[in-house]
């Protein structure tokens, strides 16, 4: 049976990395929440720009994608650090944090009276959990404990007949031994929402999923609109475009490839994790960034991005996996790339590539670091707006 | 001689496998069989080539689904892209 060695939690899935978080619950606490985590090695900064000044859906997605992060399995613990007037206060989110089984601390910037004296309650807070975290060992879990993300970014030709199609066959592995995948880009699913309904294991999973591609095709329609801005409206990018990909159904078809062939479970909303095993559908832009960001908020320990083009890109404290389906591009950005499915334009058997992808990822999951990870990318945290 | 994949046997476009020169004899294949075409433009690997005429307004079919309506005369070894292929999908639809 395939295992992977993580760090146990208290409640949900283990982590397989154990760093402490340091959140800013508003972006005037960026600096202090940075300066924190420079001083202690093993704490990151997740500093974003929001928090205040929002107001319905839009500070609601901010709310839950920080919790999400802040209760994510790769990180033993939490500082989280307020200003103390922001909309988005900082004990929702340290409460939700430990209301997840997290050791958490709070400190808030107004009542500690200064950055020097918030910075260095934070440093004392932060150092403590990290030297916690120190203490825990790695064990052996099954693939029923993992809970894997699915992106792809950079797409060309390729990308839709080898590196997703690995990528699928992972998936189903997964998924079938009662583990946990979840996809999105929900931009870059229309013209497939008739397929994915038709892969849904209940009438309301296949009623979500038409409604949520549905509106997300409107927002995209009218975002569209208007002769000013046409030369805007392109939905796949120039370099997608240059790869051989031409419209944003071919890119939808040969996206979904990643998702395997199994049952779809359900949808979940931006911050929701999925509470049963299976494959979910997490609604979200295809944005890299905002994309990732949501597949980390919905618990992903590990997320696999494909790419055709080649992107070098990374999240802090979760591994982004980057394979390609280009042997070419492999070959010109080998440093960014963990694995190459490129065989498979070869004649490789998907099987026997996928076999080996697998076995990358849990290598990956037991320690052994990404390429982004090696290379210190961390650019892909990134809240997303409405 | 290069090669192409036509991935759905439904499919009239195939993805060229290596940057094709006009004229030149490229071998199409799917799972059961095997076709010739000759490509009237260059094509640049893992762009689509016309396996057959099609006129305008038709269905463009890869992975078995429409991806697009031909936009004027594609014929068979033709280049299909931005140029002579339309997808109205996420956009205002035309009144």
């Amino acid at each position: 049976m395939k295992t992977f060695e993580g760090y146990r939690r208290s409640q949900g899935l283990p982590g397989i990395r154990n760093t402490v978080a340091v959140i800013p619950s508003v972006f005037c606490a960026n600096t202090v929440a940075r300066r924190i985590a420079e001083h202690v090695a093993g704490a990151i900064a997740f500093c974003h720009p929001v928090g205040c000044s929002q107001v319905g859906l839009d500070l609601e997605l901010t709310a839950r994608g920080l919790k999400g992060i802040g209760r994510h399995p790769n990180f033993y613990g939490a500082v989280v650090v307020g200003l103390g007037c922001e909309r988005f206060r900082a004990r929702e989110l340290a409460e939700s944090i430990a209301s997840a089984g997290k050791p958490v601390e709070m400190l808030v910037i107004q009542e500690e009276g200064d950055t020097l004296k918030a910075i260095e309650k934070g440093i004392d807070y932060a150092s403590r959990l990290v030297e916690e975290a120190a203490m825990q060992r790695r064990e052996d879990f099954p693939l029923s404990d993992f809970c894997l993300g699915l992106k792809c970014g950079g797409t060309d030709a390729t990308s839709g007949l080898a590196a997703n199609p690995a990528l699928g066959w992972v998936t189903d592995r997964i998924v079938a031994a009662g583990g946990r995948a979840i996809f999105t880009e929900v931009t870059e699913l229309i013209g497939a929402e008739q397929i994915l309904a038709g892969r849904a294991r209940t009438p309301e999973a296949a009623r979500d999923i038409l409604v949520t591609i549905d509106n997300m095709e409107k927002r995209l329609s009218k975002a569209t609109a208007g002769t000013d801005i046409q030369h805007r409206s392109a939905l796949i990018s120039p370099g997608n475009e240059e790869g051989g990909v031409t419209s944003v159904v071919e890119k939808a078809l040969g996206g979904i490839y990643k998702a395997g062939t199994g049952p779809i479970q359900g949808v979940v909303a931006y911050g929701q994790y999925p509470d049963t095993p299976g494959l979910y559908l997490l609604d979200c832009v295809g944005h890299d960034g905002e994309a990732v960001t949501g597949l980390v908020a919905s618990g992903c320990q590990a997320v696999v991005f494909t790419t055709g083009r080649g992107t070098p890109t990374g999240f802090p404290g979760v591994p982004v996996i980057k394979i390609t389906g280009n042997s070419e591009t492999y070959g010109k950005m080998k440093f960014n790339l963990d694995f190459n499915a490129g065989p498979i334009m070869a004649g490789a058997p998907i099987a026997e590539v996928g076999a080996g992808l697998l076995e990358k990822v849990l290598r990956i999951a037991s320690g052994e670091p990404s390429r982004a990870e090696l290379l210190g990318h961390d650019e892909l945290f990134c809240i997303t707006r409405i | 001689m290069a090669k192409a994949l036509k991935i759905n046997p439904r499919d009239n476009v195939a993805v060229v496998l290596a940057d094709v020169s006009p004229g030149e004899e490229i071998v199409v294949t799917t799972d059961d069989t095997v076709v010739r075409i000759e490509a009237r433009q260059a094509i640049a690997s893992g762009h689509k080539i016309a396996l057959m005429d099609l006129g305008n307004d038709q269905p463009i079919i890869k992975y078995g689904e429409e991806i697009g309506r031909a936009q004027g005369e594609i014929g068979a070894g033709d280049w299909v892209h931005l140029h002579n292929l339309t997808c109205r999908r996420g956009h205002e639809k035309p009144a």
